[in-house]
């Protein structure tokens, strides 16, 4: 090939290269500063960063909102968190209609949306993300980011060679010093992933949370599935709430698992050691995690529905059930608004005096008629005062 | 959608097969069937996909890259000569000792930066002519530093196919150090001395007649102390994790070269080392680039699932009596490639049938360089005939030379994929 017109590839080369770069730089930014409008509900009474628990997360990618509702009765505090890992939309969709809709009537209820915002502004190379999702209201469609399981690495690069966990010391996956589930209860001048378990930590501590909830969605390839996850402060819980559930509400049955004593990092393990609050975590199916699904879009990750996670299913290669219906983000929330109730009414049963009654939230057959979308509120129609961004 | 996923299949499969039949090289053809695939699935150019595919193994790629930036600096310092010619004047009239650490020398360069194709371009030259000079044949030597450089490449601490499998499966590559370690040492020592015991002691004076001179001033204090720093800055971070910064092993080989540069006793020219480490690694960064490339389109348009349920679903014993072949016949056809999107699917199967899975990966970690001799590829079996300058015939001479070494370490490698619940106190590092 002459040296002229290998000049002329490597021109056109470049051109394309910077022109991708361009395109998807544009798009990879549209993402990262992408606002999603929540509008306060009734018994929001302040909202809070996390930054004002650990002051240097204030202001960074960070500084998640926390929604105080306080129906200035005393009783007891749970604190509801979603998108721990923001790849599992069921989880910051379930916290944000109890931030939209729940009425306090005794107790206080805390909740953060986006758990882990680094998280929430990336999406996994080599596993085809969608990077926004769509949720049909009944004003109008709203918009989500999708996320990754692991900070974005903007915000936190390197990985160390091997990822130690503090304070146990015991080794765990190099990525998982970015996953806010193996980097409980955090690290002061740790990564900002062990910042944010800190800065959760304080919030836990100084709002004497009795009760601390861990809203996540798994692949029914993975075992830890369909189930309540308790820290022996939390087993008798976790037990009534899956029984009466799987009796009373769910079309599948929900079981409860034992947190591990030497699996470090997760927040029912550490939660449970490291505060008086009782920790538990949920999780729902979500077929889009799984290795096997097939096309990787939008439409998988909402309606859950595909047919070769379902052929594995027929190999018996799943630990949950699926069929042509698959696991819609509608009966996914619906789990998670359910068992967050139920928990919410054993824990009022057999903690008198402590006890947080919330009120107008649905619950699983509720957001199956209605949609996810029901619940949430209009924005451009409400006060700008009732209106905070994630 | 499987028949959708099916054709997503073909057209790679087409275009890749059209790409290399006009000559184009195995990361262009294999990026034109990603493009190809992500037309028909999206009906245009998913540029957001193509970006995003191509950062999944950036971390990988650095460690790649500074690794192997060291690793020249080490060269490039006579601190690799240094070492073997001393080795030879130690230990020439025993030849098992020579052999052995022979072996190690081929060893360090492939385990440091996960490329046989480092090793061969390293130390490959010089530990091949002091074969020579041991009464090995040319075709015989040739196979040792093939086979010692798939070993090293497979080596601790930097298996790239594990790495990149692991990375795919959400499993932490940790805990492969020491199964990693005990079949690549044992492969590679079979091959040495299957090969290379019969021959006669070395003539030490034509030995180092032959072999380049290291500078006056090298010693094992300046060729040891870039690696020791190598060492204890990775070791460090293990017992210090909580006061010791997150370095990161790109910075720490970073650290390391900068330690060899001012360790040399001759002057280097760093940025033109640097220029030319890049220059040689553009095939094997840019197939790790592609390879994330056409993964992330696999996954959008459910090619990826296709695979993945068709191995899942196979029978175990078929992947036992199978895996030994199609493990390195798939390598010498995608190379790395073939950890995502064989790797990860059979980590899952395995995984699921109660089979210890990091035993598993560090079996089929090992056993797919071996088919870096392969064609089409045969990326470091060609280097190696290139290096030594071999005259025979490939497949004839060299490819049937490595057979038996090839037979004894697939065929350790297929045990520990049975036993890998009884050999599971190996996992550990």
């Amino acid at each position: 090939m002459s040296k002229q017109r290998l000049n002329i590839i490597k021109i056109i080369t470049m051109i394309l290269i910077v022109a991708s770069l361009i395109i998807s730089g544009k798009a990879f930014l549209a993402h990262r500063n992408y606002k999603e409008a929540v509008v306060a509900g009734p018994s929001v009474t302040e909202v809070k960063t996390l930054g004002d628990y650990f002051a240097p997360l204030k202001g960074s990618v960070a500084d998640c909102n926390i929604y105080i509702l306080d129906s200035g009765k005393p009783g007891g505090t749970i604190f509801l968190i979603g998108g721990s890992h923001p790849e599992e939309p069921a989880t910051n969709l379930t916290a944000e209609i109890f931030a939209e809709n729940a009425v306090l009537k005794q107790g206080k209820l805390i909740i953060a949306i986006r758990a882990n915002r680094s998280a929430s502004t990336v999406t996994r190379p080599g596993d085809a993300y969608p990077q926004f999702y769509n949720i049909k209201t009944d004003w109008g469609t709203k918009k989500f980011r999708m996320g990754d399981r692991w900070s974005n690495p903007l915000d936190s690069w390197p990985d160390p060679e091997v990822y130690v966990h503090y304070p146990s010391k015991q080794m765990l996956a190099y990525m998982d010093i970015r996953n806010i589930n193996r980097t409980w209860p955090g690290k002061k001048d740790g990564s900002i992933t062990e910042q944010i378990c800190y800065g959760f930590m304080n919030v836990i501590k100084e709002e004497n949370v009795d009760l601390f909830i861990d809203l996540h969605e798994a692949e029914l390839e993975y075992p830890v599935i369909s189930t309540i996850v308790a820290h022996e402060s939390g087993q008798n819980i976790a037990a009534m709430a899956s029984m009466m559930l799987t009796d009373m509400e769910f079309a599948e049955p929900i079981g409860i698992e034992f947190s591990p004593k030497s699996l470090h990092g997760l927040s029912h393990r550490e939660i449970g050691d490291h505060s008086d609050a009782v920790s538990l975590l949920f999780e729902t199916p979500e077929p889009f995690l799984d290795r096997v699904r097939g096309v990787t879009d939008e439409r998988l990750l909402l309606e859950g529905k595909d047919p070769f996670v379902m052929r594995a299913g027929k190999f018996g290669l799943l630990y949950e059930s699926i069929d042509e219906d698959g696991w819609p983000i509608d009966v996914r929330v619906g789990r998670h608004c359910s068992t967050t109730l139920m928990v919410s009414q054993i824990w009022n049963q057999t903690n008198p005096g402590k006890g947080v009654i919330i009120e107008n939230i649905p619950k699983y057959a509720d957001v199956i008629d209605n949609g996810v979308g029901h619940y949430f509120k209009n924005p451009d129609e409400a006060v700008a005062e009732k209106v905070f961004y994630e | 959608m499987f028949l959708h996923a099916g054709i997503i299949l073909i057209i790679i499969a087409v275009t890749f097969a059209i790409g290399t039949y006009f000559k184009l090289n195995t990361e262009l053809a294999m990026l034109l069937a990603a493009i190809a695939a992500a037309i028909y699935h999206t009906g245009g150019i998913p540029v957001r996909h193509l970006v995003e595919g191509s950062f999944t193994y950036y971390d990988v790629s650095l460690i790649f890259i500074t690794a192997t930036l060291f690793i020249n600096l080490v060269k490039e310092s006579g601190g690799i000569v240094f070492m073997v010619r001393k080795i030879i004047i130690r230990f020439h009239k025993h030849r098992f000792l020579t052999l052995l650490f022979l072996t190690f020398i081929l060893m360090i360069p492939g385990a440091l930066t996960g490329a046989g194709a480092a090793t061969v371009l390293t130390v490959g030259t010089l530990v091949g002519t002091v074969l020579v000079y041991m009464g090995i044949s040319k075709t015989k030597t040739a196979a040792i530093i093939f086979l010692c450089a798939s070993m090293s490449a497979a080596a601790p601490p930097i298996n790239l196919w594990a790495m990149m499998a692991a990375a795919g499966a959400n499993m932490p590559y940790v805990g492969f150090m020491q199964p990693l370690f005990v079949l690549t040492i044992t492969g590679s020592l079979f091959t040495m001395f299957f090969l290379g015991a019969k021959g006669e002691n070395p003539d030490l004076d034509k030995i180092l007649k032959e072999l380049p001179e290291p500078p006056a001033e090298m010693n094992w204090i300046r060729v040891g102390t870039p690696f020791l720093v190598l060492i204890l800055l990775i070791v460090a971070g293990r017992l210090f994790p909580f006061t010791m910064p997150i370095l990161g092993l790109p910075f720490i080989f970073i650290i390391s070269a900068i330690t060899m540069y001012i360790m040399s006793p001759k002057k280097l020219n760093i940025l033109d080392i640097a220029g030319r480490t890049i220059r040689s690694l553009i095939p094997l960064v840019g197939i790790m680039i592609v390879v994330g490339i056409l993964i992330q389109v696999m996954a959008l348009s459910g090619a990826r699932g296709l695979i993945s349920l068709a191995v899942v679903t196979l029978p175990i014993g078929f992947l036992f009596a199978t895996l030994f072949l199609i493990l390195p016949v798939s390598e010498g056809l995608l190379q790395y490639a073939v950890a995502p999107l064989l790797g990860v699917p059979l980590i899952f199967l395995f995984n699921m049938q109660g089979f210890n899975a990091i035993i598993i990966l560090s079996a089929m970690a090992v056993m797919w360089p071996i088919g870096d001799i392969l064609p089409p590829t045969a990326v470091v079996g060609r280097a190696t005939v290139i290096e030594l300058n071999y005259k025979g015939r490939y497949y004839r001479d060299f490819l049937k030379t490595c057979l038996v070494p090839m037979a004894f370490i697939l065929g350790l490698c297929t045990i520990f994929l049975i036993f890998s619940n009884q050999l599971s106190f190996l996992v550990g590092g």
